[in-house]
This record gives C-alpha cells, sequence and structure tokens, in this order.
C-alpha cells in the first residue's frame, strides 16, 4: 500500500496543496482559522470551568490544559468531517479516472495535520507565556501524534468508503463526533477517575493518546512503555483491517456511488 | 497485418452488468448470497448488461472511433478501459498508461485558476510535477488562454474549459487517450488544432479512443471505427 501511495506521491501532494488553497482563498483572516477553531474551544472551556463552574480539574493553568487537550481533537475531528465525504465528493473524478482512491481521505488527513501544526505555534506561546519547563519527556509527543495520524487516517478511510454505499454515515458523522468528543479527554482528565471506568475509557484510543501528550509536554511525565507498544498495536491493526475493507470495497465505487 | 506485441488494449468476451437502483435497494441477504455463488450471467430483477460479449482490440498508432446512440455503452467500455470499473465476465488487458479526457471542466476546481488547474488535472492523469513545470509554457500556450491562465476557472466560458483541458491531455505521457464528446464544443479553429495534435500523437505510436456521435468527424480522423449499439459490437469500418 505504501507503494502504491508513494507512486502517486505527487496526486497526494497536489490534492492536498488544493485543499489548501481552495479552504482559505477569499477568506479574509485565511490560515488564522486553523488557530481559532482550538483556540475557540480552550477560551469556552476555561471560561465554563474556571467562573461558572469553578471545578478543579488539574494543577496546570486551565488555558493550557484545554488547548493542549483541544489540538490533537481539533485535528481528529476536523480530518473526519472533511474525510468522510471526500470520496462521494469526487464522483466526477471516480467515474471517470483510476488512481488509488485512499489518497482523496488521506489528503484531507494532511491538511489536518498541516492545520494542527500551525496551531501549535500558539501552544508554544502559550508554554512560555506560563513559563512550563520543558523535558526531555516531551519527545514522547511525536510518536503519540504518530499513531493519532494512523489512527485518524484508519477510520476516514473505513467511514469514507462505507459512505460511498450508504450515505447514512456522513448523516451521521456530526453526531458521532459529538459523542466521540464527550468520551475523549478533551475537557476533563482521566487522572482522577475511578479505575474501572478508565479501563473503560481505554477503548477508546483517543483517551491514550490525548491524555499522553498533555501529560509528556505540560507535566514532563513519561509514557508508560507497555501501554505505548500495545495501543500501537492495536491502531496498526485496526489500520490494517480498515485497508483491507478499503481495498476490498474500492473495486466497485464507480458501480455505486 | 499487425503484430500482438503491438496491441495496446484488449477485450476479451466482455460482459458488464449494472443495477438499475442504488445499493440500498438491495437485500443484505441476497449480497451475501451472491458473495458465495459470485457473479454469474443471470441478470436479478433491476439488473441489466451494459455490455455484452465485447471483444476488440486496440494497436499502437491507431485511432479507434466509437459510434453509437446514448446509452449504447461507450462511455462503459472508458471507463472499463481506465480500470474504473472492472467487468462482470470477461477481461480487460491494458499494457500502458490510460489518459481520459475528463467531461469538460469535471475535473476542475472552480476557486482555483488556469494554472493550478492544470497542476491539479495533470497530476490526476499520472503526470509527475517536475513534468508539468517543465511542459507547462507548451499547455499554456495550446490552450490559448493567455492572460486568462491565472484567473479563477469559474469565470471561464465552456469554450476556455475545453481548450484547457483539450491542452493537458494532450500534454500527458499516456499510452492511450480516451476522449469522450468533446471536440464539438471549441470554435472550428480550434477544433482543426487538436485533430492534427491528434494525428502527431498517433504519430508518436500512442493509441487514441475517441467517441462521438459526429460521424464525419470520426471518419476523418480514426483509422476504424466500432458500432455499438444496445452493449453489442454490430458492426466495423475501416
Amino acid at each position: 500500500m505504501i507503494k502504491r501511495i508513494w507512486h502517486y506521491r505527487d496526486l497526494l501532494i497536489i490534492f492536498a496543496w488544493r485543499e489548501f488553497i481552495i479552504r482559505y482563498r477569499q477568506s479574509v483572516i485565511g490560515i488564522i482559522w486553523a488557530i481559532i477553531q482550538p483556540l475557540s474551544m480552550m477560551l469556552l472551556f476555561t471560561f465554563v470551568f474556571s467562573i461558572i463552574l469553578q471545578v478543579d480539574l488539574s494543577p496546570i493553568p486551565y488555558p493550557l490544559f484545554f488547548y493542549a487537550g483541544a489540538l490533537p481533537w481539533t485535528f481528529f475531528s476536523s480530518s473526519l468531517y472533511y474525510a468522510i465525504p471526500s470520496l462521494t465528493n469526487h464522483y466526477s473524478l471516480i467515474t471517470k479516472i483510476y488512481f488509488p482512491r485512499e489518497i482523496l481521505p488521506l489528503s484531507y488527513v494532511v491538511v489536518a495535520l498541516v492545520d494542527f501544526l500551525i496551531a501549535s505555534l500558539c501552544l508554544v506561546i502559550l508554554i512560555i507565556f506560563y513559563r512550563i519547563s520543558i523535558t526531555w519527556n516531551s519527545i514522547w509527543f511525536i510518536p503519540l501524534m504518530a499513531i493519532l495520524v494512523i489512527f485518524t487516517f484508519s477510520v476516514t478511510m473505513f467511514l469514507s468508503a462505507l459512505n460511498v454505499y450508504y450515505r447514512d454515515v456522513r448523516a451521521a458523522t456530526g453526531f458521532l463526533v459529538q459523542l466521540w468528543f464527550f468520551v475523549s479527554p478533551v475537557m476533563y482528565s482521566i487522572d482522577k477517575i475511578d479505575i474501572k471506568l478508565k479501563l473503560v475509557l481505554f477503548l477508546n484510543p483517543l483517551t491514550f493518546i490525548i491524555e499522553n501528550m498533555r501529560r509528556c509536554i505540560l507535566e514532563g511525565r513519561e509514557v508508560v512503555w507497555w501501554q505505548f507498544i500495545l495501543v500501537t498495536a492495536i491502531v496498526l491493526l485496526l489500520f490494517l483491517l480498515s485497508y483491507r475493507f478499503f481495498e476490498y470495497v474500492e473495486k466497485s465505487f464507480a458501480d455505486v456511488i | 497485418m499487425l503484430s500482438d506485441s503491438q496491441v495496446v488494449l484488449a477485450f476479451k468476451e466482455v460482459w458488464k452488468k449494472y443495477s438499475l437502483h442504488d445499493v440500498t435497494y438491495r437485500s443484505l441477504r441476497e449480497d451475501i448470497v451472491r458473495l458465495f455463488k459470485g457473479n454469474g450471467k443471470k441478470l436479478k430483477k433491476g439488473e441489466f448488461w451494459a455490455l455484452k460479449n465485447v471483444t476488440f482490440k486496440l494497436f499502437k498508432g491507431e485511432c479507434l472511433g466509437l459510434y453509437g446512440p446514448n446509452g449504447a455503452g461507450k462511455s462503459t467500455i472508458l471507463k472499463l478501459i481506465a480500470s474504473v470499473t472492472y467487468p462482470t465476465i470477461g477481461s480487460v488487458e491494458v499494457n500502458g498508461k490510460v489518459a481520459p479526457l475528463i467531461e469538460v471542466g469535471a475535473g476542475f476546481h472552480p476557486d482555483l485558476t488556469g494554472k493550478e488547474n492544470i497542476f491539479v488535472n495533470g497530476t490526476i492523469i499520472g503526470l509527475r510535477i517536475k513534468e508539468i513545470k517543465s511542459r507547462l509554457e507548451d499547455i499554456i500556450a495550446f490552450s490559448e488562454l493567455g492572460p486568462f491562465i491565472d484567473t479563477p476557472v469559474k469565470k471561464y466560458s465552456s469554450g476556455m474549459y475545453l481548450k484547457l483541458g483539450m491542452a493537458i491531455v494532450l500534454h500527458s505521457n499516456a499510452d492511450i487517450l480516451l476522449i469522450d464528446e468533446i471536440l464539438s464544443v471549441g470554435d472550428k479553429d480550434f477544433q482543426k488544432k487538436c485533430v492534427k495534435a491528434l494525428q502527431g500523437v498517433t504519430k508518436e505510436g500512442k493509441a487514441v479512443i475517441l467517441v462521438s456521435h459526429d460521424m464525419n468527424l470520426l471518419r476523418e480522423l480514426t483509422n476504424r471505427i466500432i458500432y455499438i449499439e444496445k452493449g453489442e459490437i454490430v458492426g466495423e469500418e475501416y
């Protein structure tokens, strides 16, 4: 598969580049939009949890705590929103010309990754502002991001292919993303949660990824090795299954779309 | 007589079945049964044959015309060649790269400029970014768009769309070009230019398949015309 995508790498680059241009052309503030989504989420949560509810969630300053969670979450949710209808939106290409179809959902994940990198600058500014001391454990952020990308790509591959057959998927996307948000530790931390509930939440790979991203950067905590290996193995397995599924149904895309 | 080594495309007893309905019309039970039994020659309710036992070959440097009424199966043949869909029975063998001329404007994004669309469309039909860069001047010159090349294509007329699309396809490095019902949109001069360019392309050893309702155009351009009706080849003319 990597060979197949590598062969069509120019197409992937062009698709991602095109999407990036289209998204921000004829818009006044352009790429600042990439920052606005996680930023407004952070502001809202900070307001709600420090002024309205006054809950003690974490020793970390709230703006940092929420932004660090909103960042990977925005990457995941915006990938899903754009990538799931990507195959059906390119109806005219899919019925006319051959190229590896997974490039379409993948290109939206790539664009979301670029947005993520831009929005990360804001996290760096917050870290400097709050004088958080960075440790070597921050490097964990990179492998965590890698499995987040693979996981996101697997989910979008599976759902975008299913959407070619059943448009119910697209209709359910908003709802699905909303539910998924509440079972991901964006506006809470699983630190103080009861162990039984923790195990249930860990069924969602995002729980492990988002929680640890925040811990390794803001608290300088280490990621538990065996947990990391286990989650990586699960994510890779999901990826393999989702790719097999995609490969199997892809041949009839043009006939059923 | 042409030898088999010069065959770039071979259809062998190709049958293609289509359903008249959406997937949601099918029952899951039937799908599962089909999974085990495989696709037979039998038609179920709501299905029809888009192609019936189609066999032909295409040789290097040949320009083949497909002629037939709407719904005869011409576009299905192009889709099979482009590997967009697969035959129900029989086989399609392609030796080389295929570049279809996507319907006027279909591959273009309205918000992108002409030049940007050259890159998008060019990579879609299999060119490398590097190759497009080196051919960019030629493509723009051929398209006759001049100063409009940096304008978003949503402001183009349909003639300009066509010229740009045609210019990209003619500069591709594919071995088989598929051109569907398209030359009729441009003005007379541009048509002549395309005809000339197509003749040049076949001289280079590439093969062209042209679909059209215009019999005069086909006779002028092609070496061979295949007549299709209701999914079957009903005649051939040299």
